[in-house]
């Protein structure tokens, strides 16, 4: 026990010191915050400063649509009226595109008979957000023409068109009720199941990059001749795994800190504002841990076959394919978070700790549920373990050749 | 008590057998030469005498009794394929080492930084492993396989990325902790070391154990058919029909009689026309006994 915990010490220690540690504590984050922050600004319509015309014969519906088009509050777009669509018209709208005058042209025809026809020009095949945006105001435009023909009055047309909002609320367990936000709750799941999924990928892979050094390093040499390989293994596990929750750990209070703090408070109060359980707070840790050693003993295993780190890189992908299948099932789990495949995925060991995460984003799953995937998972980290301790203790004394699967084989036998 | 004891001990690995049928016994105070032509078992016979592999059949005893992992603590070893933490100060990984092997974190320090002042690398304590050349590294390992000053010291060319300077520094530690009544096992193709260090050797081919024993007896045991001169004037006398093989190195030759070559004819042919300075008749040197023991596959 005095050597694992020295090799722990050891690892925990020579990583918490590096480099890598500092960056990917701060750049994590970072990244996160980038990327919610990218999200958020393409919702309030950053990048939607665009020069449209709207060509048609039509000129009250053209600015009808106009004037949807104007009426959202983040719309920053530019929109111009011609009229009569002719085809002149249409052939200096095109090369207007063309010389990036404007952005793209909307050609709106109104037959005598059914609804209006409409063509959209523009030079980016993957506008969506601009097709959206037309579809939807032209859509209106037609609705409130009607409206209007039928002797609706415009206070009342504009009172339909903002909508009736749904307030969502959540019972909870213990049947209290509680306001909930369905999309805040799910995007808390998913940023908690992509928090463990790359952490778990990213310390497990820790281990194998330190296994690859210290056979690189031949180091493993003098290691053997006085601790023993499971002691050695255990040692490395447990210190990378305590980096991997120091890591945590500090996140998490830099999180706490930052949500309580007076700049935060306003904009994670009422619709924005998330929630945890203590449940989560005790599962996030566990499922980590769990998480962790399922995949550091896979990745250890892995890692004494192989020379190199690139080696190792070519195995990676496929100890990833869990992770890409949780994410992979995540429409499954919104629409239904205690559907048979979701239970079924969340007792999945490789993929539990991330599905798990999901589901509890939507409904907290029964208890028995916990108990069943967290046995599983350890009944899997013993058997994987066993296979990877196998392999370790033969792998890291082999140097100078790729292990052939046969040879790999034959290494589980022999001990 | 034997320090090391290893009867009869085999180990395959696949089809390939390591070892076969080992046995020899090291005591304390006596440098051990463990020889033998690459792949001939050496390191298979250290990792089996450490415990890092398991014979297949035969018994290791360290210390006296059957080896158990408790007895490694008084085991000091450095392996040919050397490794340290690169990116560890010297002194903090010589101190885990010394944790590693039982000693008090305080106490390991202490001796660490009284055998890196022994070394003289003192200097390089609060460095980074990384930061020093490959001799200091060298100097770090044999530190750290002796900080817990083990009873067996085991060496796999303990010499090699030495300059000459510290593998006389090397030697002189080595031994001095022979006569502190340490048992050292080194395993090397340098057989001029050997000569000058080892007590008693054991030549492994294929294996097996080829020759073993005193150093002196085996020595004593082969015909003195060299010979030594040292000579001014004609060397017409190498074209004697008494000589084997000759090497002349302008006025000193060393030259390997026939089988029942007569040196004294020689001596009289070489007389003749030359003066002699020098005409000694000297033992094979372990360099030529190995390559005699184990034919043209010899690597020393």
């Amino acid at each position: 026990m005095r050597n694992i915990l020295l090799v722990a010490k050891r690892e925990y220690l020579e990583q918490i010191r590096g480099r890598a540690f500092r960056l990917t504590t701060v750049l994590v984050p970072a990244v996160f915050a980038i990327l919610i922050g990218i999200g958020y600004l393409s919702s309030i319509g950053l990048g939607s400063h665009r020069h449209l015309v709207i060509a048609s014969d039509d000129a009250a519906l053209a600015n009808e649509m106009r004037a949807q088009m104007l009426k959202e509050k983040d719309a920053k777009a530019t929109i111009d009226v011609v009229t009569p669509a002719s085809a002149d018209q249409r052939a200096t709208l095109l090369k207007q595109v063309q010389s990036k005058d404007i952005d793209g042209f909307l050609v709106l025809e109104t037959h005598a008979e059914g609804l209006p026809t409409a063509t959209y020009t523009s030079p980016s095949a993957g506008d969506f957000t601009t097709h959206g945006r037309l579809k939807d105001a032209l859509n209106n435009a037609i609705v409130n023409q009607h409206l209007i023909k039928d002797g609706m009055k415009q206070p009342d047309i504009e009172a339909i068109d903002k909508g009736v909002p749904i307030p969502t609320y959540q019972v909870k367990k213990d049947g209290t009720v509680v306001k909930s936000n369905a999309v805040i709750s799910f995007y808390k799941g998913y940023v908690m199941a992509i928090l463990l999924s790359m952490t778990t990928i990213m310390y497990g892979l820790n281990v194998a990059r330190s296994i690859i050094q210290e056979k690189t390093s031949r180091i493993f040499e003098v290691m053997l001749a006085i601790a023993k390989p499971s002691d050695m293994l255990a040692g490395k596990l447990i210190g990378v795994g305590a980096v991997g929750l120091t890591q945590i750990l500090i996140w998490v209070v830099a999180a706490g800190a930052i949500v309580g703090s007076a700049f935060a408070a306003p904009i994670l109060s009422g619709d924005y504002a998330v929630h945890f359980s203590l449940i989560e707070g005790i599962l996030f840790p566990v499922y980590f841990i769990l998480g962790y050693f399922l995949y550091s003993s896979l990745f250890a295993g892995l890692a004494a076959t192989c020379e190199t780190e690139q080696e190792l890189q070519m195995y990676t992908p496929l100890a990833a394919v869990p992770v890409w299948l949780s994410f992979a099932m995540i429409m499954l789990i919104i629409n239904d978070s205690n559907s048979v495949w979701s239970i079924a995925a969340s007792f999945f060991p490789p993929c539990a700790p991330i599905i798990m995460f999901l589901r509890m984003g939507s409904q907290i799953p029964p208890m028995w549920q916990f108990a069943v995937s967290i046995s599983l998972m350890i009944l899997s980290i013993w058997a994987v373990l066993a296979i990877s301790s196998r392999l370790y203790r033969i792998g890291i004394l082999m140097y100078g050749k790729r292990a052939t699967l046969p040879e790999i084989i034959r290494w589980m036998r022999y001990s | 008590m034997p320090v090391v004891e290893l009867v009869g001990v085999t180990k395959a690995y696949d089809q390939k057998i390591a070892v076969d049928n080992l046995s020899l016994t090291i005591e304390a105070g006596q440098m051990f030469g463990l020889l033998g032509p690459n792949g001939a078992g050496k390191t298979s016979s250290i990792r089996m005498i450490i415990g890092i592999t398991i014979p297949d059949s035969g018994k290791v005893n360290l210390f006296g009794k059957p080896f158990d992992r408790q007895s490694l603590e008084r085991v000091g070893y450095l392996p040919e394929e050397r490794g340290l933490y690169k990116k560890m100060k010297v002194l903090d990984q010589l101190v885990f080492f010394g944790e590693l092997h039982g000693i008090q974190p305080a106490e390991a320090r202490k001796r660490a930084t009284e055998w890196a002042k022994r070394l003289e690398i003192a200097d390089s304590l609060l460095k980074k492993t990384e930061e020093l050349s490959k001799g200091m590294q060298q100097k770090i390992q044999f530190i750290s396989s002796l900080l817990h000053d083990p009873g067996l010291i085991i060496m796999d060319e303990p010499f090699s990325g030495l300059d000459p300077v510290n593998a006389v520094l090397l030697e002189k530690t080595l031994i001095e902790l022979k006569d502190e009544g340490k048992a050292i096992v080194f395993s090397t193709h340098r057989m001029d070391q050997v000569e000058k260090l080892c007590d008693s050797i054991c030549l492994i081919d294929k294996g097996k154990a080829v020759l073993a024993g005193k150093v002196r007896e085996i020595k004593a045991s082969y015909e003195r058919n060299r010979i030594i001169i040292e000579f001014e004037g004609s060397s017409a006398f190498l074209n004697s029909s008494e000589i084997a093989e000759s090497k002349n190195y302008s006025g000193h030759v060393e030259i390997r009689l026939k089988e029942h070559g007569n040196a004294q004819k020689l001596l009289h042919e070489a007389a003749s026309v030359a003066t002699i300075y020098r005409f000694e008749m000297v033992e094979p040197s372990l360099e030529e006994i190995f390559i005699q023991t184990v034919g043209g596959k010899a690597d020393a």
